[in-house]
């Protein structure tokens, strides 16, 4: 059905007078992802988009595509909570939401939101927590809107440069912000920020913009000039192509984080932090997994389908 | 004599004989489809059918879930399955407020109306709206959580969906039938054989009874077949006939227009006969008594017979207890208008669920409770969409002696109409269940009705503090039994130990899924010190009760009868058997996603303790 409207739209736009950047068509989006999990599974797409801890989606009503990520904290594995359930659980439920149209384009938070809501809502007593990214594309008016809790985010790339970014939350080194659900005996003991404490905004984009969104675990071994080295070498916008993408930059994090010799910017800011370096010793706090659904806008509605990139930085000694 | 005379008796006869035989050896759908079969000969175009999931939910009596969530609530029925084929009990579901008889069996449970034809038997609905208007042909219910519970399908003739207000709103059931016990909490696809109808539909109404299931029945999805063309085939009614009593007013084919119900109503011209029989000789109140087993469509049929039962069926005295609600498809502002002279003196009225969709109007409803209001003391309005201020405004003023008031689910009346209902001083039950009372009206309500011994305020989400409420509630209603504040978002310690310390004969208390209240303030523990005539109380989905708790009640509430402590990981098995072996009484424990209770030690309890059903439900 869609392709038909798709070829309607293009044999009308041919004798209407060629194809124009400014019409008024609704943009859309192609998305790939790629992920690995902490257990070095390379790939495993766990039920609803799960890598190891973290969690993605991607879901569409009627003229928004809503993108979310999100990092399931792994600390609560000491607690006997498996981290992976809140961030899928959260995932999927802002999946349903975006699916049954109850949110606002421009208004990414609320999603955030009434999916937090529905947690508690949930008769099984659900324990974690997670950072959050949830990112909107309004085809009608071409304008992304985004909101972020925590060091997961997103980068909006235009001609080779980055043009928009998140901001990481981090209450300090190595906690960032995150929606939480903890047992009541640790009330207010545990981290839990709401999720009005997202950072919001909102711009507009244009054709041929990449977006990438990802946890902590790709900014945090991937340097930007890197990233943007292979987003380069995306050439066209079709789905094959930026699955290769996706899996290149996931492929590469993955490789880095390993590398014991690497000089990361997760291990950059640990330095600065106070933390020892010595040599080729580099000891990494907590293994962050990371999620990249790469979207890049394209002018034919095309299937969308999501991999994720996912990557993680392991125990070095 | 010409000899054709006997020629063409002798003729007719075997003719007739003939019919006879042919109708008995064939059914009516026989002879129908040869007939068509016949015609199909010359090429008739062919009925496409139409499958569709339900666009919207329209309306519904109660649900489990919040207001604006997604979680255990009705419009989950909409649309796409979203856990069928699986089994569990499942956020993304629809469904109902209760189950079981749970809710007949505690203090707040309310006296059934006598006269309830028996066929009647639905506690709950749920209507769904289609794109499409079909005949119907098939419909198929998703149920995904004990099944079993729907009991009775109907279509309406009025489209949702269209610009003009319907010239008439009709319902027709396709399918009814008593509930049965199903086995098991397994999904299933509910297929019912429904009744072909003779207009194009797409609202569907499903009304439940939950009454023989073991726990909430959960619904995922509805879907409807059906034609856009009306079917060449006839009608296979023989199947619905038995169940059809109530709608079969007289040998109308389609007996379901408000009209059948209302003619009786109005007065006929009756044959005046000599005597009347033996029936001279009863005494009138014996007549009176006997006619006091006739449901009221009966009592307007027989009321068509003679003077005499004429004279009968309309006393005043037939109509001290009148429910409507069995009829609530057919009930209008006619019917309100016939029955007026006859229910001066009525006591208990149920119109629950009656009047939507323009049937009754304001101005009907006021007319009808100027004349009949002044005896009233139980009525009965649940899902009243059409009452307004004005209605509330008739009702306080026109009943001096209400002391029941059941407005639940009436979402359409606007929050400061609830201040009229102040006025009514010897309101005893209250029943504001999803309604949008807000806060000053409540207080001024609990204020006045000082004789409150029942109150409902499940899911009345536009109250602000609960706790002052709470605090009102301690020190006016000291005489209150029983006290729902399901889902109440912001009661904390506070309200509950002013509650505890007022009411103290509260027997009943829900406080399901209200998350500000922590058992580390003590809270639970001084509900169970100072409440020790507890016999219902429901903690549901409040993650902090533990093992203190649930001693305390044991040592405290030894009436306790029903207990829901669902979702809580603190609790162990041994506070249960405390539990368990100090109240006797106990027939319910609900410990659903208890972590620490799984399914060995349900069974060991089970085993110990029989008489108490212990239910731990799942999702996997």
């Amino acid at each position: 059905m869609f392709s038909v409207l798709s070829y309607g739209r293009l044999v009308a736009r041919a004798v209407l007078g060629g194809l124009s950047q400014t019409d008024s068509r609704d943009y859309s989006l192609v998305t790939a992802s790629c992920g690995f999990g902490k257990d070095f599974r390379k790939g495993i797409l766990k039920k609803g988009m799960c890598y190891g801890d973290d969690a993605c989606f991607v879901a569409r009503h009627r003229s928004a595509d809503v993108l979310g990520v999100a990092d399931g904290v792994g600390g609560w594995r000491d607690y006997g909570v498996d981290p992976s359930q809140f961030s899928g659980t959260l995932m999927r439920t802002c999946e349903r939401l975006v699916k049954e149209g109850r949110f606002v384009p421009s208004n990414p938070v609320g999603i955030l939101t009434a999916g937090y809501c529905e947690l508690l809502q949930n008769k099984v007593p659900l324990l974690g927590s997670s950072t959050a990214c949830i990112v909107v594309l309004d085809r009608t008016s071409h304008r992304l809107h985004t909101a972020n809790l925590g060091d997961s985010g997103f980068l909006v790339v235009r001609g080779g440069e980055v043009v928009h970014r998140s901001d990481e939350q981090q209450h300090y080194f190595n906690t960032p912000f995150q929606l939480s659900i903890a047992p009541p005996e640790a009330e207010g003991v545990v981290l839990s920020d709401s999720p009005d404490a997202a950072d919001s905004t909102s711009f507009d984009v244009q054709l041929g913009d990449i977006i990438l969104t990802a946890t902590d675990g790709l900014f945090d071994n991937m340097p930007d000039y890197m990233i943007l080295q292979e987003l380069k070498k995306l050439k066209n916008s079709n789905y094959e192509s930026i699955q290769q993408t996706a899996r290149s930059i996931a492929e590469q994090a993955h490789e880095l984080a390993y590398d014991p010799t690497y000089m990361s910017p997760f291990a950059q800011f640990a330095c600065d932090n106070g933390l020892n370096v010595r040599g080729k010793k580099i000891i990494f706090f907590f293994p962050p997994t990371l999620l990249l659904p790469l979207l890049l806008s394209l002018r034919n509605l095309k299937q969308s389908e999501v991999l994720l990139l996912q990557n993680l930085i392991g125990k070095l000694c | 004599m010409s000899p054709v005379f006997p020629m063409l008796t002798v003729l007719s006869m075997f003719y007739y004989m003939c019919l006879r035989r042919r109708a008995r050896t064939a059914t009516r759908g026989e002879m129908n489809s040869r007939r068509a079969i016949e015609s199909n000969t010359r090429a008739l175009p062919i009925n496409v059918e139409i499958v569709q999931y339900a666009k919207e939910v329209l309306d519904f009596s109660s649900h489990y879930g919040s207001e604006n969530s997604m979680s255990y609530t009705m419009w989950n029925l909409a649309g796409i399955p979203n856990v069928y084929p699986s089994s569990g009990d499942f956020t993304q579901t629809a469904v109902f407020r209760t189950y079981g008889t749970w809710w007949d069996r505690c203090p707040s449970a309310r006296m059934p109306f006598k006269r309830t034809p028996p066929t009647f038997c639905s506690q709950d609905y749920v209507e769904l709206a289609f794109e499409e208007p079909v005949y119907p042909t098939a419909v198929h219910i998703l149920e995904t959580y004990h099944p079993g519970a729907v009991v009775r399908i109907l279509a309406c003739s009025a489209n949702p969906y269209s610009q003009n207000p319907p010239a008439e709103v009709r319902w027709e059931i396709l399918w009814s039938e008593a509930p049965t016990k199903v086995n098991g909490p397994q999904a299933r696809q509910f297929t019912p054989c429904i009744k072909q109808i003779n207009f194009p539909t797409n609202l569907i109404r499903l009304e439940v009874n939950s009454s023989l299931l073991d726990y909430y029945t959960e619904l995922d999805a509805v879907v409807l077949h059906g034609v856009k063309e009306r079917p060449v085939l006839s009608l296979k009614t023989s199947m619905i006939d038995m169940n059809d009593i109530d709608e079969d007013e007289d040998e109308e084919k389609y007996g379901c227009g408000m009209d059948t119900l209302n003619k009786q109503f109005s007065i006929v011209n009756l044959r005046e006969w000599p005597t009347n029989g033996y029936f001279d000789k009863l005494p009138y109140e014996l007549i009176q008594l006997i006619l006091s087993h006739l449901t009221v469509p009966d009592l307007c049929r027989l009321a068509q017979t003679c003077k005499l039962l004429y004279q009968h069926c309309c006393d005043p005295l037939q109509y001290i207890h009148l429910s409507l609600q069995p009829y609530w498809a057919r009930i209008n502002d006619t019917s309100l208008e016939y029955l007026q002279s006859r229910c001066t003196l009525i006591q208990w009225l149920n119109l629950s669920w009656t009047g939507n969709r323009g049937a009754i109007s304001v101005s009907g409803f006021s007319r009808f409770l100027k004349v009949c209001g002044s005896e009233l003391v139980r009525l009965e309005l649940s899902c009243g969409h059409f009452l307004n201020e004005t209605c509330l405004e008739v009702i306080t003023e026109m009943c001096p002696n209400l002391q029941e008031l059941n407005l639940s689910s009436c979402d359409k009346i606007p929050p400061q109409a609830f201040n009229h209902i102040a006025k009514v001083a010897s309101l005893k039950r209250l029943i504001l269940y999803r309604t949008k009372v807000e806060q000053t009206a409540l207080l001024s309500i609990l204020n006045f009705c000082s004789e409150l011994q029942h109150l409902s305020l499940g899911s009345c989400v536009m109250i602000e503090d609960y706790d002052l409420i709470a605090s009102m509630m301690g020190a006016k209603s000291k005489k209150l039994r029983s006290l729902d504040l399901w889902r109440c978002k912001n009661i904390t310690e506070s309200g509950i130990a002013e509650l505890a310390s007022g009411c103290q004969l509260l027997e009943e208390l829900d406080l399901g899924w209200c998350p500000t209240l922590q058992s580390s303030t003590g809270c639970f523990t001084n509900l169970a010190r100072k409440l020790p005539n507890l016999q219902k109380l429901f903690l549901t989905a409040n993650r902090s009760v533990c093992d203190t708790d649930i001693e305390e009640l044991a040592a405290n509430c030894t009436h306790l009868q029903q207990l829901d402590i669902l979702g809580t990981r603190m609790v162990s098995p041994a506070s249960l058997r405390k539990l368990l072996e100090s109240c006797k009484d106990l027939s319910l424990l609900d410990v659903s996603f208890c972590s620490q209770i799984d399914n060995r030690v349900v069974l060991e309890l089970n085993a110990n303790f029989p008489n108490v059903f212990i239910k731990k439900s799942f999702t996997q």
